[in-house]
């Protein structure tokens, strides 16, 4: 400052101008300072926000265009392609009150106003109920469900709040049809019951669901089945059935039904009542369609060699406190293929007697009874199946089908093995190409199971399968009507009817299994509860209907050769 | 503190015998190469390139959305247009860097008066487009406020180093009126966004040239009263305030642009793999920093910020060995105005300011915007050209902190 005072005039502006020049530079240099602070810090708080951001939204999905192509959820298709399950884009039915974006109402008509129109959209929708939900300004679902069409006339009331979200939703084309073996997709968007929840990781894995899955179900002959199991069960007042018809050669399963049965499009409390699956998951006593099996494991063992030995058939066997009965007169004595036309306990008691209990345990134990059944469904039981040493009784019950249950598929599978030359192979609902068939394990020579294919065919020609014996397709199989149990000892009049078959006997190819729980005497099966009046039926009517499908034509020229059997039976030659 | 008298030029005096520019063309970009900021001229041609894909990866949602049963746009229509734009916006950047200073200066303030003069004109001649009356048409479609932007920071800083020639001018005082007649103009328009960067800019430009502290907080409490006179009387600022306030409703471009923003997680979707973009508006201008974080990811947005960052550091760090006040503040104006733009875009596209309807600079598509900013980059290159071979006083803080109480 000293200098200015003693400056001239002219030099102190001169060096005022300089001190200012200098202060003005180190003013602005200071306050940069602050610019590159404010920039720096605003340009922090995006990168926080951009971390933010990173870690508090979802997971980061990696899409790819293929995986954008694909869709949400694999399709199920049957053997032949014919789509069983399949995603869609739906649209819903959503009220978002605050749609319209200010404080006001929500709608602009009333409230009944809307719902009246929406009614007149949905015929079905409880228009008070809507009313009352419009009203109460609350976000909900108004409908799950709503068509291309009906999406676009709820556009048309003009109501901003009704949003139509599209959202992807699984569709069954087919309705109720093999509704146990597909099973259904709960909201979470896993899959429940059948072949959703097997197949559940490579429907969504993005690797590949891309390709349909194919099951070895044959949508033909799956409807052919439910519709005759159904009407069978309606003619004879059942409280439920099941059907099964299976490939003898490969195990393949073409067609499987459970009666009632449920709408995988609509699940609801009625509907998950009848999602127990009656085929691979309830065991029953499935009485007489055992004594097959029971007379060629003896013919196997070599205990039986001589059909036309008489065995006596008058006398109930008492043994252990315990009486083996038939159910009617059958004369003073029965040869086999007579016993097992008429269906004699006693005779096949006796049969199973002289094999033995241990070795009849061991071939039922190789058929599988001894184990849950052998399929890819979630829910399957497990038999009533003594684990220790069984003694003669447990081996003369046995052998005509009681003190053992199994669920209709291990009965399919045993029958398999008896009918295609002996081998056992595991039931798949997968599709199986050529040569992937599993190769099994033999439990019976083929000498047997071609005797024994002469025998059922005996059954259906002579004995209690003649309902079953469709003309040209020559069925072979065997009937089995066992009572119930119930508290204390067997309810007399609650009984289980099934009737097992194979067909074509000369060289079979498909066993089908019918099972009625609980038919009732009506005029429709001759007020009979058996299963020759009410189980073999639906076989009979079955068989011509998907014969044809599965490549076995009505052929009256062909048959299986009985000529050495006939002579033994009366009424034959 | 008797000191020789330092060598002052006076204006009007002769100046002594200068070397003159070199004619010849070659020496002249030799010299020019030697004097201009290259790191920042990197980082601005990083940016366009990031630019170009940004606005390839934007294009086909836009495109589509602006494709009419006549007239179907290409996928990257908007990609080969923004292409050319760019090859124009980087001549126009370097043939203005290669100005000198003085000549920087001089046209910028001829440009700020007639774009002042053409914002006066808009009202009569202008077009509208998407409700606002911004643009005028002389053959090719320009927006005035975007070239009067780079213009209006030279020519405050012209008025603000004149305190150099003489101390008792009200320099604050006249930029402020300027400012007002601007900010009059925009407010007619309306353009509010437009109206913040320039009373930005000019704040920090004030703040720089030696505002007293006390009148900065003055400022800045009366910046706080025109927003809130703004939110009472103007509608278009209400209605975006209330929507970043409130949330808005459950389909409006904000929410869009935040929906956008998170799909593609911390890697993004992969070029030309966004599926939210498609149905957001303006995703190649406004808001095309959320059609980044879809297809290329938060990673790559920290980046873009980063980027940003890094330009405005390196033209403010630059300053501080500067010696001439009107380099300082023509320069930081300019950043200010660029910087400011950039962030404000990219904290709307944050969710964490109100929706402005601004671009990204260099990054966004746009005609006269790209140029307008590859203009602006241009003058802070002229600016900035210095003679490296002359070594500055180096700004050391402790010693500023210690020489300010004396002086």
């Amino acid at each position: 400052m000293t200098s200015l005072t003693a400056s001239a005039a002219l030099s102190k502006g001169r060096g005022q101008l300089v001190h200012i020049r200098q202060h003005s530079l180190l003013t602005a240099r200071l306050r940069l300072l602050l610019v590159i602070a404010g920039f720096t810090l605003v340009a922090l708080a995006a990168l926080l926000r951009l971390t933010y951001i990173g870690f508090v939204q979802p997971a980061p999905q990696t899409r790819s265009l293929a995986e954008a192509l694909l869709p949400s959820r694999g399709e199920i298709t049957d053997r032949n392609g014919a789509p069983l399950a399949r995603a869609f884009p739906a649209y819903a039915l959503w009220y978002n009150p605050k749609a319209m974006g200010d404080s006001g109402s929500p709608l602009v008509k009333s409230p009944e106003k809307v719902a009246a129109r929406l009614k007149a959209i949905f015929p079905d929708l409880d228009e008070k109920q809507v009313a009352e939900q419009l009203a109460k300004g609350k976000a909900g679902y108004l409908r799950r469900r709503v068509l291309p069409e009906e999406a676009n006339q709820v556009h048309e009331i003009g109501e901003v709040a009704l949003e139509l979200p599209q959202e992807t939703d699984r569709y069954y084309p087919q309705g109720n049809m093999a509704a146990h073996v597909l099973g259904y997709v709960a909201a979470d968007g896993h899959g429940r019951v059948g072949m959703e929840q097997v197949l559940d990781k490579v429907l969504t894995d993005p690797a590949t669901r891309g390709t349909p899955q194919k099951l070895s179900i044959d949508m033909r002959v799956q409807g052919a089945l439910e519709d005759e199991l159904r009407r069978g069960m309606l003619m004879v007042d059942a409280v439920g059935a099941a059907g099964i018809v299976l490939d003898v050669d490969t195990g393949e399963v073409m067609a499987l039904a459970s009666l009632p049965e449920f709408d995988p499009n609509k699940i609801d409390a009625a509907g998950e009542k009848n999602m127990f699956n009656r085929v691979t998951n309830q065991v029953y006593e499935l009485g007489s369609t055992f004594k097959p099996l029971s007379v060629a494991a003896a013919i196997d063992a070599g205990v039986v060699t001589d059909l036309s030995k008489r065995y006596q058939s008058r006398k109930p066997i008492a043994i252990g406190g315990f009486h083996i009965r038939d159910s009617h007169p059958m004369g003073d004595t029965l040869n086999v293929p007579e016993a097992l036309i008429h269906s004699s306990n006693i005779v096949t008691a006796q049969i199973a007697d002289e094999l033995g209990p241990k070795r009849l345990k061991k071939t039922m134990a190789d058929l599988g009874m001894n184990e849950r059944p052998y399929i890819e469904l979630p829910a399957r039981g497990f038999p009533i199946w003594q684990k220790s040493d069984w003694g003669r009784l447990r081996g003369m019950t046995v052998s005509y089908g009681h003190g053992i249950a199994v669920t209709p598929l291990h009965l399919a599978s045993a029958y398999a093995a008896m009918v295609n030359g002996g081998i056992w192979r595991p039931a798949t609902l997968h599709k199986l190409g050529p040569g992937e068939a599993p190769r099994g394990r033999r439990v019976f020579k083929a000498s047997t199971s071609a005797r024994m294919n002469q025998l059922l065919r005996m059954i259906a020609v002579f004995g209690t399968g003649r309902n079953a014996d469709a003309p040209g397709f020559r069925v072979g199989g065997k009937t089995g009507s066992a009572e119930k149990p119930g508290n204390g000892g067997y309810r007399h009049h609650t009984l289980v009817s099934t009737f097992a078959a194979a067909f074509p006997m000369d060289k079979p190819r498909y066993v089908v299994i019918a099972m009625l729980d609980e038919p009732k005497g009506t005029q429709a099966s001759s007020y009979q509860r058996t299963a020759a009046w009410n189980a073999a039926p639906i076989v009979g009517r079955l068989v011509p209907r998907i014969g044809p499908m599965l490549g076995v034509k009505p052929d009256s020229s062909r048959d299986i050769d009985l000529s050495d059997l006939r002579p033994l039976v009366h009424g034959g030659e | 503190m008797t000191t020789a008298r330092p060598y002052i030029p006076r204006a009007g005096e002769p100046s002594s015998a200068r070397p003159k520019f070199p004619q010849n063309r070659k020496t002249m970009l030799k010299i020019w190469w030697r004097e201009v900021d290259r790191v920042l001229l990197g980082l601005v041609l990083a940016l366009m390139l990031i630019g170009s894909v940004a606005v390839a990866a934007a294009s086909p949602a836009s495109a589509r959305r602006l494709s009419t049963s006549h007239t179907d746009l290409g996928d990257l229509y908007f990609f080969w247009y923004h292409l050319r734009w760019q090859f124009l916006a980087i001549l126009v950047m370097l043939g203005v860097s290669m100005f000198p200073r003085e000549w920087a200066r001089r046209m910028s303030i001829l440009l700020c008066a007639a774009m002042v003069l053409a914002l006066f004109l808009v009202p009569f001649i202008g077009v509208e487009v998407n409700g606002a009356k911004r643009w005028l048409n002389f053959g090719i479609r320009f927006q005035p406020s975007e070239f009067l932007k780079p213009a209006f920071a030279i020519a405050t800083a012209w008025i603000l180093s004149w305190r150099m020639r003489d101390p008792n001018l009200p320099v604050i005082m006249i930029s402020g009126a300027l400012l007002t007649v601007v900010c009059a103009f925009m407010m007619m328009q309306p353009n509010l966004g437009d109206t913040i960067l320039f009373v930005g800019c000019w704040l920090v430009m004030v703040m720089l040239a030696g505002l007293p502290m006390q009148g900065i907080v003055w400022l800045g409490g009366g910046g706080v009263a025109l927003l809130a006179t703004a939110y009472m009387f103007y509608d278009n600022a209400r209605h975006r305030i209330d929507a970043f306030l409130g949330g808005g409703t459950a389909y409006d471009q904000v929410d869009l642009a935040r929906r956008t923003l998170m799909a593609g997680g911390w890697t993004g979707s992969g070029l030309w793999l966004g599926i939210r973009k498609m149905s957001l508006p303006e995703a190649h201008t406004d808001y095309i920093f959320s059609v980044i974080g879809e297809e290329f990811g938060l990673l790559i947005c920290g980046l873009v910020v980063l980027v940003y960052l890094a330009i405005v550091l390196r033209v403010l760090m630059r300053l501080f060995d500067e010696d001439d006040l009107f380099t300082i503040l023509a320069a930081s104006g300019l950043i200010t105005l660029f910087g400011g733009q950039a962030f404000i875009n990219i904290l709307v596209n944050l969710q964490l300011f109100p929706s402005k309807g601004m671009t990204l600079p260099l990054v966004s598509y746009g005609g006269s915007s790209t140029i307008a900013q590859c203009f602006t980059i241009g003058l802070l290159l002229a600016v900035t050209r210095r003679n490296p071979f002359l070594s500055r006083a180096k700004f050391s803080l402790r010693g500023a902190l210690e020489k300010r109480p004396a002086a």
